[in-house]
């Protein structure tokens, strides 16, 4: 089955969406189901009707391709209701609205990237990103140098570094 | 539930004017937002919610080194002055004094340390100071911080840092701001070219300042508005740098009345003494003006017989609720005004 968004990619995520008494039959491809927010139901197992009324309208954001009526799924507010009061409904809001909120962010700071504390029980995670992202930058740097001996050591590194964060069972950095 | 007289008996120790800096800088602020990881923020929280977050912050914060001898208000247990009261002293916000179902305040003898719980995010924790004492208002919230990250999951990002429930304070979840006293700038009228210089890098200056009006006492509050892509050294660092400029422009704006119009100056300082000293009414607009000048005369050594920490408590004292609290009635604002002059009179006729 064709994912009924892109019409391009096989379906590999179902579910079924309760808005009010509407009851509709999802099927999406892992890539739509990131850019609609919800690649957390990918993993997960996912029961029919389990699938929370008011969900997220997908209906509505389909056509246009706009996704004003997105809801997060974990508070189940949109982008708009966020517009109104100017607050987010919970952590994962900031995920969900990514795109827009980072246009949001971007103006208030001038930044998108967190340079200041890492709460200690997540500090191992967030350095090993840090290391991996300065890391591209250099080798970045270097293949433009066209030193490429000095390439060839930083690529290992940051291949080690991924490994050893697979190892020890963390999430992709 | 701790027992609100004992937070009342004395005024907030960082009130003291010992801090460097005092006579520009009345004081040093420092908030923290944070949020507990997957649950949803406060303004949408369902009231069992609320509770259980607002029971597991409590007893995380009396498990901790920093706060564990803190009082703990919760202010859906106490009455609207009470709650009044507390904002007056700058412990909750006015936004905790209307919304308190299930919002608490745990706070330190002396109040240089508290937690609010269950405001715009689950904790907002301030550390206040008097003067410009940057580094201890900070380093005593660091490590705040880090017990209670010991005993609570916070929201948090590898990409975004600390998550709020508002995009203003997303990423180091930073606020530090300092109350600032410039009548020398707001006179010599340089005053506008140094709040927009502060915007123009980036910092918020709040202060009832209009076109050709005074501001109220003429204090500003200085503060960070950027708390994503700057690390919280780098934010204190500064706005340290900043202020301590600003400081240098009041001295200078303060040593040039002095030269070109020192009699002006002297005769409004005396005046205000004067009122102050004899008044029967007094109102709360009038008052800030009046304290306004005494604290510049106080700073330029023309007033030797006030001290600057009595005159920052009465700033405190002289608000409606504290007032009525003081009389134990509730009262008219004239008879405010009228025991609003009693207390001055009382402060000035001491020595
Ligand atoms: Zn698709
Ligand atoms: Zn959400």
């Amino acid at each position: 089955m064709l994912c009924q968004f892109c019409n391009k990619r096989d379906a590999t995520i179902h579910f079924t969406n309760v808005i009010g008494k509407n009851v509709e039959k999802i099927h999406i491809c892992t890539i739509c189901a990131e850019e609609k927010g919800f690649d957390h139901l990918k993993k997960s197992n996912i029961e029919k009707g389990d699938l929370l009324a008011g969900l997220m309208n997908l209906a509505a954001e389909t056509s246009k391709g706009t996704s004003v009526s997105k809801r997060c799924p974990g508070c189940g507010r949109t982008y708009a209701a966020f517009r109104k009061s100017g607050k987010l409904g919970c952590s994962q809001c900031y995920d969900v609205f990514r795109v827009r909120l980072d246009q949001v962010l971007s103006s208030i700071h001038g930044d998108t990237k967190h340079k200041g504390k890492i709460p200690a029980r997540q500090g191992a995670i967030v350095d090993l990103s840090r290391r991996i992202t300065e890391l591209q930058e250099e080798l970045k740097k270097v293949i433009e140098l066209e030193e490429y001996e000095q390439a060839a050591v930083i690529r290992d590194e940051i291949k080690m570094l991924r490994d050893k964060n697979e190892s020890e069972g963390r999430p992709d950095v | 539930m701790s027992d609100l007289s004992v937070l009342l008996k004395s005024p907030a120790e960082w009130l003291s004017s010992e801090g460097e800096e005092s006579e520009i800088v009345l004081s040093f602020r420092v908030r923290l937002a944070r949020n507990l990881d997957n649950r949803p923020f406060s303004h949408i929280a369902e009231p069992e919610v609320l509770a259980s977050i607002s029971s597991e912050i409590k007893e995380a914060v009396l498990d901790t080194k920093k706060m564990g001898e803190a009082l703990i208000f919760d202010m859906d247990k106490i009455s609207e002055s009470d709650r009044i009261l507390l904002s007056e002293r700058c412990l909750i916000s006015d936004e905790m004094v209307r919304n308190y179902s299930n919002r608490s305040l745990a706070v330190m003898k002396g109040e240089k340390l508290s937690v609010m719980i269950n405001e715009e995010d689950h904790l907002r924790i301030q550390s206040f100071e008097s003067g410009l004492s940057v580094g201890k208002t900070f380093e005593r919230i660091c490590e705040l911080d880090d017990e209670l990250d010991e005993h609570l999951a916070f929201a948090f990002s590898n990409r975004l840092g600390y998550l709020t429930a508002c995009t203003t304070n997303v990423g180091t979840g930073l606020r530090v701001s300092a109350m600032v006293h410039l009548p020398g700038l707001v006179h010599n009228n340089d005053i506008r070219r140094v709040i927009d210089g502060l915007r123009h890098v980036r910092l918020t200056v709040r202060g009832s300042y209009g076109e050709g009006s005074e501001v109220l006492g003429n204090f500003f509050q200085i503060s960070n508005s950027i708390t994503l892509g700057l690390s919280e050294a780098d934010t204190v660092a500064n706005i340290e740098s900043h202020i301590r400029k600003v400081i240098e422009f009041e001295k200078k704006a303060r040593d040039s009345l002095l030269r070109e119009a020192r009699t002006l100056l002297e005769d409004k300082i005396w005046r205000s003494y004067g009122i102050l000293k004899s008044a029967r009414l007094v109102t709360s607009k009038e008052a800030m003006s009046l304290i306004s000048a005494i604290r510049l005369g106080i700073g330029l050594g023309i007033i030797n017989d006030i001290r600057l920490s009595d005159l920052n408590e009465i700033l405190i004292m002289i608000q409606p609720m504290h007032l009525q609290r003081l009389y134990d009635k509730s009262m008219n604002p004239e008879e405010r005004d009228s025991i609003r002059a009693d207390h001055f009179r009382a402060l000035l006729n001491r020595n």
